[in-house]
């Protein structure tokens, strides 16, 4: 071995020892739970011999009821439209940080929040979108006004998604910050004088290029987004179950583990799915 | 060997100080415990759980050398099952003579080998007095809860515990079934019952309902008798011009008792002995419950309970004839009712 395959190791040993300690192993135990029998107080009933310790019950259960899917199809729904909000709301704070003289200062205001508790947050959403909270009686206010009914904003999923954006927003803002800022502000010139309007140089020339930054933003708002439980659990009303619910629910109510195991792959296999087909369309546009 | 042995219990006995207890989140006083530490010359280290799955869960996950545990009804019999308790030497408990035969003896533990009744509560109605009045609403039935007739008037006002067992046992009583009764056509039913209801609850709520109580943002809940007299507490404090109240439904309901066990990784079983005889004494057991609301299976606690709670009938019902104890369900049956929530939570 030359000294180059041995840095190399060295320098890429240890991230890969992590990601297999902390990734392959679970995933791997969590595939064998998936095929075993649960035990009675919990966790996995122990093996007889191959033949009695596995079995398929809980893929044959996960499809025996169409409700599972559903489950699966509303958090995506939920997650995409998380996604998509952050996206509307993070392109042009990011945009407009990239090009502040100010922006290291900004930058630090976008992360400021984790600065906190994430439930502690949460929970403050309860507050701000209580029946007693200015928010909520402004809102009423107008209603009234047009002659519209009173509307519940807490417990609701317009609170879930309210809150989901807010939680994951950094998410999208920082990756797109990371691309804005390294873009040539000659290109704009460029384009400026070739007749291009503000409109033609934001959508030929910046967008286009910012297109890394929203696609790996929108992975870290999507995948978080799609496995979220607490936040359906705190300000969720009587509708709101993500599939992030339901797997929880599996392990620390049911004690079903290896239905929980189950529900989990099926979300990796449909994440690992969804990411293929973006990068699929991603490719075909770049 | 076995007189050696005995002698190194005993001198390990004398160098004992610290008893380990796992216990509910606020489920006794500071008072109680600074008393017993003066009196046995020890000190209590606590941790605390929020429900028994997640004690359960942490003791299978290896928790160890907690001395006392003060599990509700199913989870220690799902302990004993799992031969993880000590049995109790009787001889030093002769204020066992104080609990209530009927919260002796039970299914769970029959002839109290390893557990003794600590406190329990009540799984039941709770609500705003003032809008309860003005609505006039009978708090009496599950009805209240259930019928559609009764929640027209109060949409948005309602949540129901976030917990399958609790709501789907509510809607069991209210069908006129056992709260433990395992006829899927019967949890059907229930589902029904609970899909009709659910247009108009605001929410599936596991602990903040005591806050929304408290400010006068929900008016009615199901919920457990301790939280709602918390709730009650908070209002007082903050000045309210109401009330909030707790009803036992006639249908019936469930009741949850905590008892004290020891757990085989303890290492002090002879301090945690007298720790249970200590909060057998009726002062110490009534502290608690004049603290949180909770009800006392203890007879000699009664004179020192506050009067406002020892006739509260939501915390000392006269008849406890309709009061029934969750008992745990199988796997397969865990999983068909899960499967019931889902379809309940998605609808």
């Amino acid at each position: 071995m030359n000294d180059s395959r041995v840095e190399k190791w060295l320098l890429a040993g240890p991230p890969m020892l992590f990601m297999l300690a902390l990734f392959a192993v679970p995933g791997a135990i969590m595939l064998v739970a998936s095929f075993r029998y649960p035990g009675e107080f919990g966790g996995l009933a122990p093996l007889n011999g191959l033949a009695q310790g596995f079995t398929l019950e809980t893929y044959r259960f996960f499809f025996s009821d169409f409700i599972y899917t559903e489950v699966f199809i509303k958090s995506v729904a939920m997650a995409t439209l998380t996604t998509l909000f952050c996206l509307l709301l993070a392109y042009p704070l990011a945009l407009v940080i990239a090009r502040s003289p100010k922006r290291d200062a900004l930058v630090l205001l976008v992360i400021l929040p984790f600065a906190s508790n994430f439930l502690i947050r949460v929970y403050a959403w309860m507050i701000l979108l209580g029946p007693q909270s200015a928010l909520s009686e402004m809102c009423n206010a107008v209603l009234r006004w047009f002659g519209a009914h009173p509307v519940e904003l807490l417990f609701s999923p317009f609170a879930v998604l309210v809150a989901m954006v807010y939680a994951h927003l950094p998410f999208m803002v920082l990756p797109l910050y990371a691309n804005l800022i390294r873009h040539d502000r000659l290109l704009l010139d460029a384009a400026q004088d070739l007749g291009a309007s503000a409109w033609q140089r934001f959508w030929r020339v910046t967008f286009p290029l910012s297109l890394p930054g929203v696609y790996s933003g929108s992975a870290l708002v999507f995948i978080p987004a799609l496995g979220m439980f607490v936040i359906p659990e705190i300000l969720g009303g009587t509708k709101d179950m993500l599939i992030g619910n339901l797997i929880k629910e599996q392990f620390l109510v049911t004690r079903d583990w290896p239905f929980g195991a189950t529900l989990a792959i099926m979300l990796t296999l449909a994440v690992m799915l969804i990411a293929w087909l973006a990068g699929k369309a991603g490719g075909r546009h770049a | 060997m076995k007189y050696l042995l005995l002698l190194l219990l005993s001198f390990s006995a004398h160098a004992e100080e610290v008893l380990y207890l796992y216990n509910w989140n606020n489920y006794i006083s500071d008072r109680t415990i600074e008393r017993f530490e003066r009196q046995c010359a020890c000190r209590v280290e606590q941790d605390y759980y929020s429900d028994n799955e997640e004690m359960l869960a942490r003791l299978a996950a290896g928790a160890a050398g907690y001395d006392l545990i003060v599990p509700t009804g199913n989870a220690v019999e799902s302990l004993i099952r799992q031969h993880a308790l000590r049995p109790l030497d009787k001889s030093k408990l002769p204020n066992l003579r104080n609990i209530a035969p009927s919260f002796m003896n039970t299914w769970f533990d029959p002839g109290n080998v390893y557990s003794v009744p600590y406190a329990y509560t009540i799984t039941l109605i709770g609500y705003n007095s003032e809008k309860i009045r003005e609505l006039n609403l009978p708090v009496d039935s599950w009805a209240v809860i259930f019928d559609p007739r009764y929640l027209a008037k109060i949409k948005g006002r309602v949540t129901v515990l976030d917990s399958q067992r609790e709501l789907i046992a509510a809607a069991l009583k209210y069908l006129g079934y056992s709260a433990n009764d395992t006829d899927e056509k019967h949890w059907d039913l229930a589902r029904d019952v609970i899909l009709k209801a659910k247009p108009y609850w605001a929410a599936f709520n596991a602990s903040s309902y005591i806050r929304a109580l408290a400010t006068g943002d929900i008016w009615l809940v199901h919920g457990y008798s301790n939280d709602i007299f918390q709730a009650d507490q908070d209002a007082k404090a903050a000045g309210r011009k109401f009330r909030i109240l707790a009803s036992l439904p006639k249908e019936g309901a469930v009741l949850a008792l905590d008892s004290m066990v020891l757990h085989r990784s303890g290492k002090h079983p002879r301090l945690a002995l007298s720790f249970i005889n200590f909060m057998l004494e009726g002062e110490n057991s009534a502290e608690l419950t004049n603290l949180i609301g909770s009800g006392n299976p203890n007879m000699a606690a009664m004179k020192y309970i506050l009067s406002e709670i020892a006739d509260n009938p939501a915390v000392f019902p006269k008849d406890m004839k309709n009061l029934e104890m969750l008992r745990d369900l199988d796997y397969r049956q865990r999983r068909i009712m899960s499967r019931i929530w889902t379809e309940i939570k998605l609808r």
